[in-house]
C-alpha cells in the first residue's frame, strides 16, 4: 500500500457477547452464509455447514447506523459473495462476504422496507426492486447501488406496501405486482429498456381490494393464477385474472401475520410476530386445478391447519422476532426453510417437513385434527456461541479477572499512549488503571509471562456507585489542561476528577439528574474560562460546562426535552449549540450559561450546518476538532480506511504537537512520538460489555524497533558496521519503503545519532516475545 | 441497614410493575387519543376519518405583482392553480401564466408521507392489546421507540422539505401538471414548510457557461397543518416521556416482571 502506512487491528471481545437484537435474517443460496442484521444497525455473519446447518459466526459488519430492514443478495450467481443491506436511516450497503468489506454504499433520502432481487429479461444479472416509505418502486443495482428507474403510480399513487416481481410462462417481459397501502393493486409491464431518463412508468392496471397496509403480496410460482395477500390481522388468496377473492382466514388470537409464501398450488406457510409457523392447505375453490376453482367459499371447506412450527422461549423477547422462508439448492435437491432471528441473538431454524397428501388426508380425518407439531431443528445463538468457545474469547482485562476470580463487564475504555496506560472503568464501579503493552502482551502472547501471577500491575480508583460509563482524559485532547486529570462519568449521575498519578479522588461534580453518558473537551478558541472546563452530557438530556481548576459547575444547559444528539461550537461567539433526537437545536452561551435561541426545522438545520463548515475552515487548528477518536470510530463504522488513518495521523499529529510545545523536563515529551499501538473500546450498544481494538502500525513499529537497535550502537560500531555509508542507509530506506517523509527523517535521525531515545515500552515487550 | 436497602429494592421493583401494568397503557391510551385527534385533522383518508374532499384556497403572492397564485387544495394535491409572475431575462421583463387543472393535479407528497406515518405510530399503538401485559422494559421501549420513530419521521416531513437538485425538479412528474408548459430555463415548486405553503420559483441563468438559478418564493399559512404540527410534537413529546420514565428502571438493574420474591407486603 504506497503512501499509507499499515495498520493492523486485532479485536478483543471479552467474555460478553454483544446484544445482537435480530431486525432482519438471510441465508445465502448456497447454504454457506447466514446474515442476521440488528436494531442497532449491525450485522452479524455466521459461517453455515453446508450439510449440518452448523452455524458459527464469523465477523460483525459495522457501518448503518439504523435498524436494518432488509437484506438481499446482491447476484443470481451461486459463488458471488455479495449481500445489500438497507436501513431505517436509507443508508444502502454492498458488503463483501468473504473479507467483510463493504464494497459501496450510498444513503437515499428514500428508505426501503423491503427489496425483492429479481433477474429480468435483458439483463446480465439481479436488480433490487425497492419499495417503502416512497410511493415509487425504485429499482437499483446492486453493485452500484445506483438508482436504475422509478415505476409511478397514476391511479390514487401512495406508498407500495408489498410486491411481487415475477415472469409469466412464456413471456419475455417482467411484470410487477404490488398493493399500496390504501388497498389498491397495481400491475406493471417491463420490458428490460427502462432507464432514468425515459418517460415515467405508470401502472398498467390498476383496481381497488379490501386489504389495507399489506405486508405481503405472493403470486404462486406453480400457476400464477392464486395470489395471497397478507395484512397483519389476516391472510387471503386472490385469483389473479380478476383479483377475485377467493378465501380468508384470521390469524391466531393474539398474533399477528408478518408475512408467507406458497409451499405448492395447495399448500401455504404462514408465519406471524409470536415467531410460529403455520402450514396450511387452501381450500378447493381456491386450488386452479381443481374442477370447484373460482367457485364461493363454503363453510365445510375451509383453509386447513396441518403442521405448526413452533419453538418453547427459553428468553423473554422484547420485540417479534425476523423471520423468513427460504428455498436452497444443494447436490440438486430444493431444502426449504423457515429461518427465525429473536432479540436475544437466537437463530431457529425449521426444516419444513415434506407431508404426502396421503399423510394430509389422515391428519384431516382425526378427530378433532392434530396438525403435526415441530420444534426447530436447529437453534443457535451469539451467546451459545460465545460459552462453546475453548479458551473463551479473550478480553483486555482476563489476567485481572482471573485473580479477582469472577467477571465484572467492561463498560469505558481510554488509552493514553504518552502513558502507554489503559484506563478501564467497570460495572462496580471501579476504575482499573494497567500498563497497555503489558496487558496486551499478556492477551496475544504465549510465553513464560503469562505464568507469573503477580501481573500486571495495576492501579484501581474506587469513587463510583455503580456502572462506570465513560471516561475523558482531557490532556490528550489538548495540552492546555493538566496532565494529572482524568474525569470519569457514572451511572450514579456524578462526574468525579481524579489524579491520575496520585490516584486520588479530587472533586465529585453532582450536577447532572441521570446518569453520565458522554464527556468531551470544548474547542481551545473558547474563553479563558472554558478552555479549563470539559462538557458533560446526561441522560436527563442536560449538558453542563464543569470547570476541572474552579471545581464547578460554569454552565448548567438542561430543559431538553428529548436526548441530546449532538454538541456544537460557535467559540468566538461563545455560543454552545445543542442539537435534540427530535430536530430541535438550542443555542446556548457557555460564559453566562443564558439560553440564547431555540430553534427548528430548516432553521435549526442551517445552524448546524453553519457550525460544519466553519469547522471546515478552521481545519488549520486541529485542535479545535472533535476528538480525533470520534472520527476514527466513525471511520471504523464506515469500514472507510482512509477516514481510520486520517484520524489517527491527526490524533498522532496532536500528540506530537503537544509534543513540540510541552515542557522539556518530561523525556516522554521531548521526541515526537508515532505510536505503535492505539487500543480503542467499541460496543454497539450501551448495555453491551466493551470490546476493544488494537490497532498496530506497523510502519511506526520498525520505526520503533529500528530507533532502538541503533541507538544501542556507538558511532565507532555504525561506522564499522557499514551503516553510515549512503547506501547502506538507502536500502534501509528502501526496506521500509514508506512515503511518509517523517519516517524517512526519523530514520535520517536515527544514522546521525542525535536523536537518543529511552527503550519504548512496547518494544522492549516485543523483544522478550521474540526470544 | 440492610434489611433498608432490600424494602427499598423491593418497593422499586414494585412501582416498576405498576408503571409497566398501569402507567404504560395509560401513557399510550393518551398517546393514541393525541394522534387520532391529529388524524382527523388530515385532509386525507386516515384512520376512519375521510376529509380528503376538504378544498381550501389560498392566495400565495408577493408585492407589486411579482407573484400571484391563486391556488385550490383538495386533499393533499392542488387541485386548481392559476399562476402568474414576472421575469426578468437580461434586461427585458415578461409576465408568465400557466394553471393547473382538475384533471392533472399537483401533488403535495409531504402530506401523504406525514399521515402514512402517523398511521404507522398508530397502528404501533393499536398492535398492543388494552389487556396485554409487558413482561420487560426492553419490551416496552421497544414499542416506544418505533412510535418515536414514526412520529419523528412524520413530523421531519412536513418541516423539513427535502432539497432536489433543479434537473430532479424539472423533471418531476408534477411539472407536467403545468398547462401551459413552462419555457426551460423556469421551474416552479410547491412545497411545505412548518405550517405554510410554499410556491417557489426558479430561474436558471447560463453565466459563461456555469448553470446557477436566482428563486423567488411565496406563502401562505394552512390553518390544518399548524393544528396537526401540534398534534405531532405533543405527541412526540408525551411518548419520550414515557420513555423516559421507563429509563429511569432499566437504569438499576435488568428488571423483568417476576424477579421479585412473592413477599408478605404484597396487597
Amino acid at each position: 500500500m504506497p503512501g499509507n502506512s499499515l495498520v493492523v487491528p486485532v479485536v478483543l471481545w471479552g467474555k460478553h457477547p454483544p446484544t445482537h437484537c435480530i431486525s432482519c435474517i438471510y441465508l445465502s443460496k448456497d447454504q454457506k452464509t447466514l446474515a442476521t442484521g440488528c436494531y442497532d444497525g449491525q450485522i452479524c455473519l455466521w459461517q453455515v455447514h453446508p450439510d449440518t446447518l452448523q452455524m458459527t459466526p464469523r465477523c460483525l459488519l459495522v457501518g448503518h447506523t439504523a435498524p436494518i430492514l432488509c437484506i438481499s443478495k446482491a447476484s443470481i450467481l451461486q459463488d458471488n459473495n455479495y449481500i445489500v443491506s438497507s436501513s431505517e436511516a436509507g443508508e444502502m450497503c454492498t458488503w463483501d462476504l468473504v473479507d467483510g468489506r463493504c464494497r459501496e454504499h450510498v444513503k437515499l433520502p428514500q428508505v426501503h422496507t423491503n427489496m425483492q432481487a429479481y433477474h429480468m429479461s435483458n439483463c446480465e444479472d439481479v436488480r433490487l426492486f425497492c419499495n417503502g416509505y416512497y410511493p415509487e418502486i425504485i429499482v437499483m443495482d446492486p453493485f452500484s447501488l445506483e438508482i436504475l428507474f422509478m415505476l409511478s403510480s397514476k391511479q390514487n399513487p401512495d406508498w407500495i406496501s408489498a410486491l411481487h416481481v415475477l415472469r409469466p410462462c412464456n413471456r419475455k417481459d417482467d411484470v410487477v405486482l404490488a398493493l399500496t397501502t390504501t388497498g389498491m393493486v397495481k400491475v406493471w409491464t417491463l420490458l428490460g429498456h427502462e432507464t432514468k431518463h425515459s418517460e415515467p412508468i405508470y401502472e398498467n392496471e390498476s383496481k381497488q381490494i379490501k386489504p389495507l397496509n399489506a405486508v405481503c403480496i405472493q403470486c404462486c410460482p406453480n400457476n400464477q393464477r392464486t395470489v395471497l395477500v397478507v395484512v397483519s390481522k389476516y391472510w387471503q388468496v386472490y385469483d389473479a385474472g380478476d383479483f377475485s377473492i377467493l378465501c380468508s382466514y384470521l390469524a391466531p388470537r393474539g398474533e399477528r401475520w408478518m408475512s408467507g409464501d406458497f409451499l405448492a398450488a395447495d399448500r401455504i406457510i404462514m408465519w406471524s410476530d409470536a415467531g410460529k409457523g403455520y402450514l396450511y392447505k387452501l381450500p378447493a375453490n381456491s386450488i386452479p386445478d381443481n374442477k370447484n376453482f373460482h367457485t364461493p367459499s363454503i363453510e365445510s371447506d375451509s383453509p386447513f391447519l396441518y403442521c405448526l412450527l413452533s419453538q418453547p422461549d427459553n428468553k423473554l423477547l422484547s420485540c417479534p422476532p425476523a423471520m423468513r422462508f427460504v428455498t436452497t439448492r444443494r447436490q440438486n435437491k430444493e431444502h426449504r426453510y423457515l429461518l427465525r432471528g429473536d432479540s436475544e441473538g437466537y437463530v431457529l431454524v425449521w426444516n419444513i417437513p415434506e407431508i404426502s397428501p396421503a399423510q394430509l388426508h389422515e391428519i384431516q380425518n382425526q378427530k378433532p385434527p392434530q396438525p403435526v407439531q415441530m420444534t426447530a431443528t436447529l437453534t443457535t445463538s451469539l451467546s451459545e456461541a460465545w460459552a462453546s468457545m475453548v479458551p473463551s474469547p479473550v478480553g483486555i482485562l482476563d489476567q485481572l479477572e482471573k485473580r479477582e476470580g469472577g467477571s465484572i463487564k467492561l463498560t469505558a475504555s481510554i488509552y493514553l499512549p504518552l502513558q502507554s496506560r489503559l484506563v478501564v472503568g467497570r460495572e462496580d464501579g471501579t476504575i482499573i488503571i494497567v500498563s497497555a503493552t503489558q496487558t496486551v502482551m499478556l492477551q496475544l502472547l504465549h510465553g513464560h509471562h503469562q505464568e507469573f501471577n503477580n501481573w500486571p500491575p495495576h492501579q484501581v480508583l474506587s469513587g463510583h456507585g455503580g456502572r462506570v460509563n465513560c471516561l475523558l482524559y482531557p490532556h490528550r485532547e489538548h495540552s492546555r489542561y493538566d496532565k494529572n486529570h482524568l474525569v470519569s462519568g457514572g451511572v450514579d449521575f456524578a462526574v468525579c476528577l481524579w489524579d491520575l498519578y496520585a490516584g486520588t479522588l479530587l472533586h465529585r461534580f453532582c450536577v447532572h439528574a441521570g446518569e453520565i453518558t458522554q464527556l468531551l473537551v470544548p474547542p481551545n478558541n473558547c474563553s479563558t474560562r472554558i478552555q479549563k472546563c470539559v462538557c458533560s452530557v446526561a441522560s436527563d438530556h442536560s449538558v453542563t460546562l464543569l470547570s476541572l481548576t474552579e471545581r464547578k459547575c460554569v454552565c448548567l444547559a438542561s430543559r431538553h426535552l428529548f436526548p441530546v444528539t449532538t454538541i456544537k461550537w460557535r467559540p468566538l461567539d461563545d455560543f454552545m449549540i445543542i442539537g435534540c433526537s427530535d430536530g430541535t437545536v438550542y443555542v446556548w452561551q457557555m460564559e453566562t450559561g443564558h439560553l440564547d435561541r431555540v430553534l427548528q426545522g430548516i432553521a435549526a438545520e442551517e445552524v448546524l450546518y453553519a457550525c460544519e463548515e466553519n469547522e471546515a475552515t478552521n481545519a488549520s487548528s486541529e485542535v479545535g476538532l472533535a476528538n480525533p477518536a470520534v472520527h476514527f470510530f466513525r471511520g471504523l463504522r464506515h469500514r472507510n480506511l482512509s477516514a481510520i488513518r486520517h484520524a489517527t495521523q491527526r490524533g498522532l499529529h496532536q500528540l506530537q504537537q503537544l509534543g513540540a510545545h510541552a515542557n522539556n523536563d518530561d523525556p516522554h515529551m521531548q521526541r515526537t512520538h508515532n505510536s505503535p499501538l492505539v487500543i480503542q473500546g467499541v460496543k454497539t450498544n450501551p448495555k453491551d460489555a466493551e470490546s476493544h481494538i488494537l490497532f498496530f502500525d506497523i510502519e511506526a513499529l520498525i520505526i520503533e524497533l529500528l530507533n532502538e537497535e541503533y541507538a544501542m550502537m556507538s558511532p565507532g560500531s555504525l561506522e564499522a558496521a557499514g551503516l553510515i555509508a549512503q547506501s547502506e542507509y538507502l536500502k534501509v530506506a528502501a526496506l521500509t519503503q514508506s512515503a511518509s517523509p517523517d519516517a524517512h527523517k526519523k530514520i535520517v535521525e536515527v544514522f546521525n545519532g542525535r536523536d537518543y531515545c529511552p527503550l519504548s515500552k512496547f518494544v522492549e515487550m516485543s523483544k522478550t516475545s521474540e526470544q | 441497614m440492610v434489611d433498608c436497602e432490600k424494602e427499598e429494592a423491593l418497593n422499586l421493583q414494585k412501582e416498576f410493575e405498576w408503571v409497566l401494568h398501569q402507567e404504560v397503557h395509560k401513557g399510550l391510551e393518551q398517546i393514541h387519543q393525541i394522534l387520532a385527534e391529529c388524524a382527523g385533522r388530515f385532509p386525507v383518508r386516515l384512520y376512519g376519518h375521510d376529509n380528503s374532499s376538504k378544498q381550501d384556497k389560498f392566495v400565495l403572492s408577493v408585492p407589486s405583482d411579482q407573484v400571484k397564485c391563486v391556488v385550490t387544495l383538495t386533499g393533499d394535491s392542488i387541485t386548481h392553480a392559476d399562476i402568474t409572475f414576472k421575469v426578468t431575462r437580461q434586461t427585458n421583463t415578461t409576465i408568465v401564466r400557466t394553471s393547473i387543472q382538475n384533471d392533472c393535479p399537483w401533488k403535495l407528497q409531504q402530506v401523504q408521507d406525514a399521515a402514512n406515518h402517523l398511521q404507522q405510530a398508530i397502528n404501533h399503538i393499536d398492535d398492543v392489546g388494552k389487556n396485554y401485559k409487558f413482561k420487560s422494559s426492553d419490551e416496552v421501549l421497544h414499542v416506544l421507540g418505533n412510535i418515536l420513530g414514526s412520529l419523528q419521521r412524520g413530523r421531519t416531513s412536513l418541516i423539513v422539505p427535502r432539497k432536489r437538485p433543479i434537473d430532479d425538479l424539472i423533471r418531476s412528474l408534477n411539472m407536467k401538471s403545468l398547462n401551459p408548459n413552462l419555457s426551460e430555463d423556469l421551474a416552479i415548486s410547491f412545497y411545505i414548510q412548518s405550517h405554510k405553503l410554499i410556491f417557489a420559483i426558479y430561474q436558471l441563468t447560463n453565466n459563461h457557461g456555469t448553470m446557477k438559478y436566482d428563486s423567488t418564493h411565496a406563502e401562505s399559512s394552512v390553518p390544518w397543518l399548524n393544528e396537526v404540527l401540534v398534534f405531532f410534537t405533543v405527541g412526540l413529546q408525551l411518548c419520550q416521556q414515557l420513555k423516559d420514565k421507563i429509563c429511569v428502571f432499566s437504569q438499576y438493574k435488568d428488571f423483568t416482571v417476576g424477579s421479585r420474591p412473592s413477599s408478605p407486603h404484597q396487597v
